[in-house]
């Protein structure tokens, strides 16, 4: 039995789990680049999958929507700052199954598995959260402005409607409960799209507590046993091109310039920035 | 008096280890408690045909909590349940959405939120007070009338204290108002009995309202009347008496009136139940207002949630009468104090 850790990239869709992971494949593999984990090898496997997410990230195009059919597990050997080669397995799980937790309040069984690694990289989105907004407070706003709200068909209520903060909390909640209990665990919080999300001039522990405080107060206080930690991260370093649609963007195309592509990268922890992408997994492999 | 039970026929109560009621029954009142043991009980054998393993895991619903499995979860850590009591339309599931919403901002007056297994039961709730509803002004679904109360469930830490589980029962205003007429309909009120507060919210739109204010003033003592008489509402059990809808209050021009008359109606209660009551609170909120011109959403609220987290005060002594009795016992303990 291997004691080989299994990390689980977890997040809601759109959250930048497979943008992660095309960046950590190219930069643990670039010639010259800095990291704590370095690469020590190919474990058994077919590449061809991460391939593709690295070769398009280096390209600076939009990654696909993972495919819901079939999980693709990624497996590399890394090496730590101490010189002990561990084997990382990621699984690539589409977002729509971490949504559907929350909206059918079921998990696939071949998922479980992977659900029960000890060390969880938790990707939230800084850039399309969804925070609950109150009528009253919109119609005092609009009544400020002297503007009418427009006349709506009333929407009923449904999952999907739920802030963002309350499925991430929910998300936390299931893999603490139940059949997916496993003891204590260390979870990454990462908050992608750091590039947009560093304009507002917090570090990641004040955008936490800001932009999804019922997650910070779930974590601060303990009642589940993660050790947790947060980064902000930006994969891409700013938008990449959408193939579908034929893009052509200026900022890709400076991104593109730089000399490395890992150059691209941002990890923000408290005050200090890098580009290395592997700081958080060092620190829950670690 | 029955003997002390050995047990008790609802499996999340630990009668026979702490001694206490899940229910809140006194122990010789108890229908529940038995003193049957599970080895009286023979083991009957069972064939049956393995299922296929399943494709899916279920997960918990999030959904409100009825009476068991809120039970199961009370025994997890320290726990306070709440009541909370008024007629039809008083604002009872705005103020338990005003209480979760306002933790989506973050700590309510020093509380913090710690986790939740009804987070499905609080997002319906809180919907048509939301934006997403693309309603024009907060509306609430009322409350089946009839139907039995289920419990919504916060894990909430107190600033400097431990994690503790607070229970919220939610059951029809009609269901309580007709207790008042009909005392053995109050006997259904578990999650009455087993509140350690219970909350009695006074419509504040009613009471400014010159065809509603009357009958706010007359129905709500006797609602309490009618539970104490009834033991639905334990000795020793704290009350809030809260005054909802605080936006419209002081939007009419009665506003000044309608306060008196609720400090009027909060001191003849406590009046006539201090002595039966733990603590007696009064509160003014404004969970979900439909205006914030004079009121902030969830007003008055962050003090209400602390007056639920905390502890019940230590029983008060009761004097003895002064005995006339010459009999040397009777002068040894007359002037010592016993606990209620």
């Amino acid at each position: 039995m291997t004691t080989d850790p299994d990390v689980s990239i977890i997040g809601l869709p759109e959250s930048g789990k497979t943008t992660l992971l095309a960046a950590i494949w190219h930069m643990v593999r670039e010639a010259g680049s800095v990291t704590a984990l370095k690469f020590d090898g190919l474990s058994e496997g077919n590449y061809e999958h991460v391939s593709g997410l690295a070769k398009r990230w280096r390209a600076g195009k939009k990654q696909q929507r993972t495919q819901t059919s079939g999980m693709k597990v990624v497996s590399m050997r890394l090496k730590t700052p101490l010189g002990r080669s561990v084997e990382v397995s990621f699984p690539d799980i589409p977002g729509e199954d971490f949504s559907g937790m929350w909206e059918k309040r079921e998990v696939d069984q071949a998922m479980v598995r992977t659900l029960e690694a000890k060390a969880i990289v938790l990707i939230v989105n800084g850039d399309t959260i969804k925070f609950p907004a109150w009528i009253v407070e919109q119609t005092a706003i609009a009544k400020g402005a002297g503007i009418n709200p427009a006349e709506a068909d009333v929407v009923d209520w449904s999952p999907h409607l739920a802030p963002t903060q309350v499925q991430v909390v929910e998300l936390l909640q299931f893999l603490m409960t139940g059949d997916l209990f496993v003891g204590p665990r260390k979870l990454a919080v990462l908050i992608s799209a750091w590039d947009e999300v560093a304009g507002d001039g917090l570090d990641p522990e004040e955008i936490l507590s800001t932009k999804l405080p019922l997650l910070d107060q779930y974590l601060r206080n303990g009642r589940d046993p993660w050790r947790w930690r947060v980064w902000g991260v930006s994969a891409q370093g700013g938008v990449y091109e959408d193939q579908e649609k034929g893009e052509q963007l200026e900022v890709t195309a400076a991104l593109r310039d730089l000399d490395r592509p890992s150059d691209r990268i941002k990890v923000v922890d408290g005050k200090t920035e890098s580009t290395d992408i592997t700081l958080p997994l060092e620190w829950l492999i670690g | 008096m029955a003997s002390q039970p050995t047990g008790c026929s609802n499996e999340e109560c630990k009668v026979a280890v702490d001694g206490k009621c899940v229910e809140g029954y006194s122990l010789d009142e108890c229908p529940h408690a038995t003193r049957l043991s599970v080895d009286d009980i023979s083991e009957v054998g069972e064939d049956v045909l393995s299922p296929a393993p399943p494709t899916v895991l279920n997960l918990s619903l999030g959904d409100a909590l009825d009476r068991e499995d809120a039970s199961a979860l009370q025994c997890r850590r320290t726990s306070r349940t709440i009541g909370i009591i008024g007629p039809n339309n008083s604002g009872k599931t705005s103020l338990v959405a005003g209480v979760y919403d306002l933790l989506q901002g973050g700590p309510v007056g020093g509380v913090s939120f710690a986790g939740s297994s009804t987070l499905i039961g609080f997002e319906k709730i809180c919907h048509n007070a939301r934006a997403a509803s693309r309603r024009d002004a907060p509306h609430t679904e009322r409350t089946i009338a009839g139907a039995d109360a289920t419990f919504l469930h916060l894990d909430l830490r107190p600033n400097g204290g431990e994690v503790m589980s607070v229970f919220i029962g939610d059951r029809s205003g009609e269901d309580y108002l007709a207790a008042a007429d009909d005392l053995t309909r109050a006997g259904d009120f578990f999650e009455i009995r087993r509140a350690d507060v219970v909350t009695l919210l006074v419509n504040g739109e009613h009471l400014v309202s010159s065809e509603h204010r009357h009958e706010a003033k007359a129905a709500t003592p006797q609602i309490v009347d009618a539970l104490i008489e009834s033991r639905a509402l334990r000795l020793g059990c704290r009350l809030a008496i809260v005054l909802t809808k605080e936006d419209s209050v002081l939007a009419s021009a009665n506003a000044d009136r309608a306060h008196r008359e609720f400090g009027d109606l909060v001191e003849a209660i406590k009046s006539t139940h201090g002595g039966y009551l733990g603590e007696v609170g009064s509160f003014v909120v404004a969970a979900s207002p439909r205006d914030s011109t004079h009121v902030k959403r969830g007003e008055g609220v962050d003090q209400l949630l602390s007056y639920w987290l905390a502890a019940a005060p230590a029983p008060r002594s009761v004097q003895r009468p002064k005995t006339e009795s010459s009999r040397m016992i009777d002068l040894l303990d007359a002037n010592e104090d016993i606990a209620e």
